[in-house]
């Protein structure tokens, strides 16, 4: 089977900083293929790479066969860029915008003004083709460059935080299409901060850390890796300023979190921790309102993989 | 497994320009920096230093045509350019399936066709109220075609430098624009110039370009006009490949 991505010892050097460093992977013709990663992990350098917007320093990346930096606009041909700023022409309405693209990527104008009918119609924004850009929410105009991007009907589309930051409307609108896109065939490349985003709709994903991939899977595969770390969810009637201590000392919690209303308790060994439970909330009085036990999450195979240090929110140095 | 071949690689590169510079020109032609650096900047420029003077007004139509052609076509590339830059909308471009020489052609074409129609307004005026007249039509269009072309190449190889402030490459360009006026025999014609003046006006484009105006309306040349347009089309190549060297430099 013909790989939609090939990415074979990628490496960007900007002077003396290796941003990604050797890093190989494929990607499968029709996968939807999430790239996860901290801020600074190399995320947006592989994109850009990907895409020939930056010079690869080392290695080779081929797109459906086609090398990236000798044969660019064979390979460009075939892809479709939604980068994380929404790069629109404020100045001209949504219609001219697809337009314009369309010209850019040699679609006929038959051709161009059905793909923006539809496109724009797919992302509930036909009623206002002819409205200029600048008046557009950032919902709207994430739409709007996803509808650009989708102008050449191409067979990879690059998604670079497709979601990240908008209204519940336009994020739902994002990933109905994308999942729609992805059953027509279409192969999608998704960077995300949305651990959960990634979990729902990849098919398999990729964890950079400081340039490097620290693992690549599918989401299930992953989270089996770590089966040692579980974790006990609980709600009680009411919340002491003193819970948070108090359950930490629970034996074999290795660390409680408190998330909203509820506290996740961390274990490797669930049935140990609920019997401290019971007696934690008959000794305060507190009736337990919800109770779940839960298996290792994709967030926590990424805290994981990224070191990253929760109760401080930083990577460790 | 091929890419297109050449002429029809050639053919798209070409299509997508205009569609380049039509956009621009729908976009920024009447954007405030643009009228401003554009129109009103080399007029007010022009009557700061020829009013008063003892010459009559048509013989100072070369030297405003000029003056017009230089400072609109030379605005337009870096007024676009470092605007897209800061949107990204560069980027969009740049990640399209076309060549870069397809991209720097249309933001040249924007400067070229924005300058001919700026330039065109001082040569009405000097026609109908001043009685300049056109010697050789065939000069007057090269002549005109040639420096709107030559000095939006000179405003692109400006915008090549990574800035996302128009404000930045404006400074540094009028840094080269202003000198050139006054050493390219805009006021004084070069043959009344000192030896040493003479000298600097053979380095500049603007020279050239006025030179080959001033033929084409009065039928008077420093340098001939085959000299004029072959040094206008070295000026060209050579803003041309600097720009696109800086760029590739800066793109990394």
């Amino acid at each position: 089977m013909e790989n939609a991505i090939e990415a074979i010892n990628l490496t960007k050097y900007y002077g003396d900083l290796c941003a990604v460093d050797h890093i190989n992977f494929e990607v499968k013709k029709g996968e939807i293929f999430g790239f996860l990663g901290p801020n600074g992990a190399g995320k947006t350098t592989t994109i850009r790479m990907l895409t020939s917007l930056t010079k690869l320093s080392e290695g080779t990346a081929r797109i459906f066969g086609y090398d990236i930096q000798s044969q660019t606009i064979a390979a460009k041909r075939r892809m479709g860029i939604v980068p994380e700023i929404s790069n629109i022409y404020d100045d001209l309405s949504a219609w001219d915008n697809l337009m314009f693209t369309g010209e850019l990527y040699q679609v006929s104008k038959p051709e161009r003004e059905k793909r923006a009918r539809e496109t724009l119609e797919m992302f509930g924004l036909y009623d206002r083709r002819n409205s200029k850009a600048k008046g557009f929410s950032k919902g709207m105009k994430r739409r709007l460059t996803l509808s650009m991007g989708l102008i050449n009907t191409p067979q990879l589309l690059f998604l670079d935080e497709p979601t990240s930051g908008l209204d519940v409307q336009s994020a739902l609108i994002i990933k109905d299409v994308v999942r729609e896109l992805n059953q027509k065939g279409v192969t999608i490349f998704l960077t995300t901060h949305d651990i959960e985003e990634a979990n729902v709709t990849c098919d398999r994903v990729a964890i950079i850390h400081k340039g490097k991939i620290a693992a690549i899977d599918t989401p299930e595969k992953l989270k089996k890796t770590i089966q040692s770390v579980q974790s006990v969810e609980i709600a009680f009637d009411k919340i002491s300023p003193e819970a948070l201590k108090e359950l930490e000392k629970i034996p074999s919690v290795n660390e409680v979190r408190k998330e909203g209303d509820k506290f996740r308790l961390y274990t490797h060994d669930p049935a140990n921790v609920l019997s401290g439970l019971w007696e934690y909330a008959k000794t305060n009085d507190l009736k337990p309102i919800s109770l779940t036990t839960l298996g290792p999450s994709l967030e926590d195979v990424f805290v994981r993989l990224t070191e990253i240090d929760v109760k401080t929110n930083k990577e460790e140095i | 497994m091929s890419e297109k071949f050449p002429m029809e690689q050639l053919k798209t590169d070409l299509s997508a320009s205009w569609a380049i510079a039509k956009k621009d020109m729908r976009i920024y032609y009447i954007k405030p920096g643009t009228l401003m650096f554009g129109i009103l900047f080399p007029l007010f420029m022009f009557l700061s230093f020829a009013v008063g003077k003892n010459a009559p007004v048509a013989t100072l139509i070369p030297g405003l045509i000029s003056i017009t052609i230089l400072f609109s076509s030379s605005s337009i590339g870096p007024m676009v350019i470092p605007t897209e830059r800061r949107v990204k909308t560069f980027e969009r471009l740049v990640s399209a399936p076309i060549s870069f020489y397809s991209i720097i052609l249309g933001k040249t074409l924007g400067g070229f066709l924005f300058s001919l129609a700026i330039g065109v307004i001082p040569l009405l005026i000097g026609v109908v109220l001043f009685e300049t007249q056109i010697i050789s039509l065939l000069a007057l269009i090269t002549g005109l075609a040639l420096a709107s072309y030559c000095f939006a190449t000179l405003g692109i190889m400006f915008a090549s430098f990574p800035t996302e402030n128009p404000g930045d490459i404006m400074m540094l360009l009028n840094f080269v624009r202003l000198p050139l006026i006054f050493i390219s025999g805009l006021y004084i014609p070069i043959e009344s110039l000192p030896d040493w003046g003479q000298v600097a006006a053979a380095f500049s484009p603007l020279s050239y370009a006025n030179d080959l105006i001033r033929y084409s309306l009065e039928g008077k040349t420093f340098y001939g006009p085959v000299l004029d347009v072959a040094v206008l089309f070295f000026f060209t190549a050579v803003f041309l490949y600097v720009g696109i060297r800086l760029d590739r430099k800066f793109r990394k």
